[in-house]
């Protein structure tokens, strides 16, 4: 009975293990397969995943197509992606460390502020705020993209339950020594946070490298668009597209599989901080 | 405490200007648009023709009886009903296999959280190649059990629930993750102290899992279902709210009225009563899973 129970885990395991990554190999395989191919062997043998002929043709099409360069797209969500979540890691830090490490009179009142808005719908703001960007004359600038997104509160509020571990006295001790606050701040509270802050970041950085929506409202000039938006209009060109789609696909995952690898540690870290704390 | 009174100031100023940047965010781009919202909301607003009209509660009562408005809500509804209990299950199941720590279970961990990694429009577009009824891969897999073709995409019964695959695919690891947290917070000598008094495996799921986990389920289930009500980006990729707008759910028809119609009033009505939904299932929720065991 216990080896039967203990059998039909792994099976379990096994089975949800394919189910997982079956998608994601199809996608990278068929982004190396000739065009022909992909429609050419669809039952389920050995080359429904290996390809017969391996080509790089795909992504060659892919880079250098003026119509639509899968490069430029890649820059522009570098750029965003990078400046948002530099520009995140300042703002929300130093707000976090206000609110976990300094007194100051109403600190209580706006924090409630500050976690209200965590209730406030981004479905709800989408049109006033595109509004206002509009009325900034930000459309099809990357400023829309970048600035709106540049606090989140979530964030804010994750950094406070980090920096509640970093202790008073350390800071005092900088006090005495005739630092000034922003010196306390850069010089000691900034390094010890260090893992706190790669979690953040990494959040920050993925959720821009995935967004889609706001991007598809705010910019209208395709050399400006995002990644996830420019993909997406590959799908809407003909349906034999299909080598082109799975290889714009894996360009786009692959590095971030990649990252994902190497910093495994801090985005679960990341994810449980959120559950338990959330 | 009573360091001196410059030094308090001084910490005073400090924290204001810390606080700033952010403060001047949230104002201008979530603040300031949620009472915006409100006022457009009771306009007839659009950016072709921007002289607004007021018309009270017209687009409120015209989307009550508007039955696409309507219909998109019960789509919504549908799709959070069979992926909360689904994707719940599944990641707590997946958490349960693999929560203690060795090297094996490190790495289906991993796997099991690759589809996460995954972006959400990547996912999308992949699927809807998987979903091709000549050609796709899910098609080729049920050809080898002997069943399909199946064309999930065109049919308006199944449309649905090929965006739910999706959806339970690309975000049960994201929650299996948070319930591997959740059980590795139980202590060990309770399940210890339950084998001395001779209890089963599944005496000890029900007696101890499942209520010290109490906290950590709450949280996934309000999370899902909010996700799951706001479903977005699949749909308007994979199926683009069809067949028949059968897979139309409320953020897709909020997104059609309010950037392809360009009525914005009405649009951002809408985003309001889908709130005001989810804010009260939300709040229901807390109520009901609230606990208090402690450990």
């Amino acid at each position: 009975m216990e080896r039967i129970g203990h059998l039909l885990k792994w099976i379990v395991m096994i089975a949800v293990a394919l189910i997982s990554l079956l998608p994601i190999f199809w996608m990278v395989m068929g982004a190396f397969r000739p065009r022909q191919e992909l429609f050419q062997y669809v039952s389920l043998e050995w080359h429904l995943f290996i390809p017969v002929e391996w080509t790089l043709q795909n992504f060659i099409d892919l880079f250098s197509d003026s119509s639509k360069p899968l490069g430029r797209f890649i820059n522009n969500t570098l750029l965003v992606a990078v400046s948002v979540t530099l520009l995140s890691l300042l703002f929300n830090s130093m707000a976090a460390f206000a609110f976990s490490k300094l007194r100051f009179r109403g600190r209580g009142v706006v924090f409630a502020v500050f976690l209200s808005a965590l209730v406030i719908p981004g479905e709800v703001t989408m049109v006033p705020t595109y509004l206002l960007v509009h009325a900034f004359g930000w459309i099809d600038s990357f400023r829309a993209l970048i600035v709106p997104a540049a606090v989140s509160v979530f964030s804010i509020f994750l950094l406070v339950q980090f920096f509640a571990d970093v202790p008073r006295e350390l800071l005092e001790a900088g006090k005495i020594d005739g630092a000034s606050w922003p010196g306390i701040y850069a010089k000691i509270v900034l390094p010890s946070m260090v893992p706190a802050l790669i979690t953040m970041g990494l959040i920050t950085f993925l959720g821009q490298w995935d967004a889609y929506l706001w991007p598809l409202i705010v910019i209208n000039d395709e050399s400006k668009q995002m990644l996830q938006v420019a993909i997406a209009t590959f799908t809407n060109l003909q349906a034999t597209e299909w080598g082109k789609i799975l290889a714009a696909d894996t360009v786009a995952s692959v590095p971030i599989l990649i990252l994902f690898l190497f910093l495994q540690k801090y985005y679960v870290q990341s994810i449980v901080n959120s559950g338990i704390k959330g | 405490m009573k360091m001196n009174s410059a030094f308090g100031k001084q910490e005073e100023r400090a924290a204001w200007l810390f606080v700033l940047p952010a403060a001047i965010s949230l104002a201008l781009f979530t603040f300031y648009p949620m009472l915006n919202a409100l006022t457009i909301s009771f306009k007839e607003y659009s950016l072709i023709n921007p002289e607004a009209v007021f018309v009270g509660l017209a687009n409120y009562s015209g989307l009550l009886s508007d039955p696409k408005f309507i219909n998109s809500l019960l789509h919504s509804f549908h799709f959070a009903l069979v992926v909360i209990p689904v994707q719940t299950a599944l990641a707590l199941g997946l958490a349960l296999l693999i929560y203690r720590s060795s090297w094996v279970t490190g790495l289906f961990r991993t796997i099991y959280f690759m589809p996460v990694v995954i972006a959400i429009g990547v996912a999308s577009t992949l699927f809807k190649l998987i979903y091709n009824q000549d050609y796709g891969l899910l098609n080729s897999l049920l050809g080898f059990f002997g069943a399909g073709p199946v064309s999930f995409l065109s049919d308006p019964n199944l449309a649905l629930y090929g965006i739910m695959l999706l959806g339970v695919w690309k975000s049960a690891g994201f929650f299996m993750i948070i319930f591997v947290a959740g059980l590795n917070g139980i202590p060990n000598d309770l399940y210890e102290a339950a084998e001395v008094d001779g209890a089963t495996r599944a005496q000890k799921f029900v007696k101890i899992t499942l209520p010290l986990l109490r906290r950590t389920l709450t949280f996934v289930i309000i999370i899902t279902t909010m996700d799951a009500l706001k479903i977005f980006v699949p749909v308007a990729l994979v199926t683009g709210g069809g067949p028949a707008d059968s897979t139309t759910t409320a953020v897709y028809y909020i997104y059609k009225i309010a950037f392809q119609q360009m009525e914005m009033g009405y649009g951002t009505a809408a985003a309001f009563i889908l709130f005001v939904i989810v804010m009260c299932i939300s709040i229901v929720q807390l109520r009901l899973l609230r606990t208090d065991v402690e450990y």
